[in-house]
């Protein structure tokens, strides 16, 4: 399909609390081609997170339009919104969000699992996609018996299982030190040249933005700045500049 | 999501809080257990009312002489109210009744050799063998001429013949009732309670000539104490009796307005009233078990909204990576129905270990039956569908937003 990725037109989020109304995106415009790789920066409260979650079909918007690979996403059911989140999209958390009970072959295999894939099937597929992480050899092990970017890691493969066009970030390095975050982000880049995956992560340190090649800076529900990564974080002068990929 | 893949995910989820898992299944366990074990305890008993009623004989009545009233009442009135031998065959000729014996009854001296003892003796004619069904395994039954001729003969039960006769032929051997001689013609076939209450096997019997003559001697030789008939099984009983009440009616000249002077039991009536009583017994028993599960579905759905709770980022996290909200609903709802069943099945067995001991130690047999288990398992499914599915909807309908920021 032709087209950007992601349309956003107009998007506004409104939270009710009781009778209070809490607005946090007031109209947000943004496109996505195939095949970038975007950050997304901005202060607490500047509604990254909710406009995460609204690209990711995890929460609706109140109002405007969100057409993701060409599919008017607003005037879908929730059925159809899982399927979305099963084929089109691939997310990773801040916490890595594995199943604990679960091994890790396991957690890898749930998305091709409820995209209704046998149980062999998709056992064999999520080895497929550990192997591509470094993780090969320990697919049988819980989440608990792994490190921080060793989970990150098994969340990356859980994310591509299915093999979707969109990966989704929430601050995937938030939980990891240095090294670790670096490794991390490297992968990113990688999945995102080699594989041709588009990546819209949510941060809000410059050195991971750096890795991207797009920034779009919100402040208050607004869109500040859409840019080149590179302009966008030298613009702002507090934030020390990325150290170029 | 495959069926085979959602029981895996119930198992795991009950492997992983075993202890709350056995704690939660144990109100299904006692339910379940209760319920099949007093079904069956309630079929056990009215299979056992049923062989009963067969061995009373189907159709069977009871005519014993007096009516509503006391004997004081009569004696008042001048009047004494019995029943005869003429009474007994007179219906006998009925076409509604296959037969009517009368019988005398009473409790006498035994003695043979050394053996000494008191027991019932009943004098019958030989109607009552074929109302009753009496068949010989020795020797032979006594006939119309030994009533007539009041011959001393004695039809005795297999424990009599056993505590008189130890190992010999009880055959052409003599018994002394009340110290008169009574030769042995026959030993009485099989065992078991009767409608009088006494057993076929301790039973004495005599032509009713001679039992009137020698043991009860009454100076109304015609008198008996009670007559037995059978309705034929083609005619309905109530008819019968009031064949039955019109014969006896006209007989003892009881004008239309008086009442009778007799009073007809209908035995299968007697029967199944204790049916319908046990029944309802069972049935009580029943709804106790099931209250005990309505409890321990109600246990369920407590446990399984905790879970729902406990389990909020989980939920979101499968909704995340494309779990539609069925599969979710589906997940608890299995969990809750694998909880019931697993604990129905063990509450099977329980109910299976409590029918095999009082089997064992209450001489009453109690089996499972496969339809009762079958049942069982219908019913704990159900449990589990119905107290799962709230917590079930619940987890399905949360969104996916607010379950990843759960804490």
């Amino acid at each position: 399909m032709t087209g950007p990725l992601i349309d956003i037109r107009g998007v506004t989020k409104t939270y009710l609390s009781g009778s209070v109304e809490t607005p946090v995106l007031h109209g947000i415009d943004m496109t996505v081609e195939r095949g970038d790789f975007v950050s997304i920066m901005g202060a607490s409260g500047s509604g990254k997170s909710t406009l995460m979650n609204i690209l990711g079909c995890l929460d609706q918007a109140t109002g405007g339009t969100y057409l993701l690979d060409g599919v008017d996403t607003l005037s879908l059911g929730r059925p159809q919104l899982a399927d979305i989140r099963n084929r089109t999209i691939g997310f990773v958390f801040q916490s890595f969000n594995l199943i604990k009970r679960m091994s890790v072959a396991e957690n890898v295999a749930l998305p091709l699992i409820y995209g209704g894939m046998g149980r062999g099937k998709a056992q064999a597929r999520a080895m497929v996609e550990l192997e591509r992480v470094g993780l090969g050899e320990l697919g049988q092990r819980t989440p608990s018996q792994l490190s921080g970017g060793q989970q990150q890691r098994v969340a990356i493969a859980r994310a591509l299982a299915t093999d979707p066009p969109l990966l989704l970030a929430d601050e995937p390095t938030g939980n990891l030190d240095t090294q670790t975050s670096d490794d991390i982000m490297h992968s990113f880049q990688q999945l995102n040249r080699e594989r041709g995956i588009t990546i819209v992560l949510v941060t809000h340190e410059a050195d991971v933005a750096a890795y991207s090649r797009r920034l779009v800076r919100l402040k208050d529900g607004r869109v500040l700045y859409d840019g080149p990564a590179a302009d966008g974080l030298r613009q702002f002068t507090t934030m020390p500049a990325g150290v170029a990929p | 999501m495959n069926p085979i893949q959602v029981l895996i995910e119930s198992f795991r989820s009950m492997a992983a809080n075993r202890l709350r898992t056995a704690l939660t299944m144990l109100g299904i366990v006692i339910g379940i257990a209760s319920v099949v074990l007093l079904l069956a305890l309630g079929d056990s008993m009215q299979r056992f009312i049923g062989k009963q009623l067969q061995m009373l004989g189907t159709n069977m009545v009871y005519i014993m002489p007096g009516g509503d009233r006391t004997a004081a009442q009569r004696a008042r009135e001048g009047k004494v109210a019995v029943l005869t031998r003429g009474d007994a065959e007179a219906l006998n000729t009925l076409p509604s009744l296959t037969g009517a014996a009368p019988a005398l009854q009473g409790s006498f001296k035994i003695s043979a050799g050394n053996e000494n003892l008191s027991s019932t003796v009943l004098g019958v004619t030989p109607a009552m063998f074929t109302i009753r069904n009496w068949k010989v395994d020795q020797g032979t039954l006594f006939g119309e001429a030994d009533v007539r001729a009041s011959a001393r003969l004695a039809l005795i039960g297999q424990k009599v013949a056993d505590q008189f006769f130890y190992r010999a032929d009880p055959l052409g051997r003599y018994l002394r009732i009340e110290n008169v001689s009574f030769q042995v013609v026959g030993v009485l076939a099989g065992e078991g309670r009767q409608p009088d209450g006494t057993d076929l096997s301790e039973q004495i019997v005599v032509p009713i000539t001679a039992a009137s003559a020698h043991l009860v001697k009454s100076p109304f030789p015609q008198n008996v104490h009670y007559i037995n008939a059978q309705g034929r099984p083609n005619v309905a009983m109530s008819d019968a009796i009031e064949d039955m009440k019109e014969v006896l009616r006209d007989r003892h000249r009881i004008r239309v307005d008086d009442p009778d002077d007799f009073r007809i039991q209908n035995l299968s009536e007697i029967a199944d009233t204790a049916n319908k009583i046990s029944a309802g017994v069972a049935l009580l028993l029943g709804l106790i078990g099931a209250i005990s599960l309505l409890v321990g579905g109600i246990g369920i759905m407590n446990i399984m909204l905790v879970s729902v709770t406990e389990r909020t980022r989980e939920i979101g996290i499968r909704m995340a990576i494309g779990a539609r909200p069925n599969a979710v609903l589906l997940q608890f709802l299995a969990e809750a129905v694998v909880i019931c069943l697993a604990g129905g099945l063990v509450g099977i067995a329980i109910a299976a270990g409590g029918a095999a001991l009082i089997t064992k130690f209450a001489d009453f047999e109690v089996y499972l039956t496969v339809s009762g288990m079958l049942i069982a398992c219908g019913f704990a499914t159900a449990v589990g569908m119905f107290f799962g599915f709230y917590p079930a909807r619940r987890a399905s309908r949360l969104l996916p937003v607010d379950c990843l920021r759960y804490e």
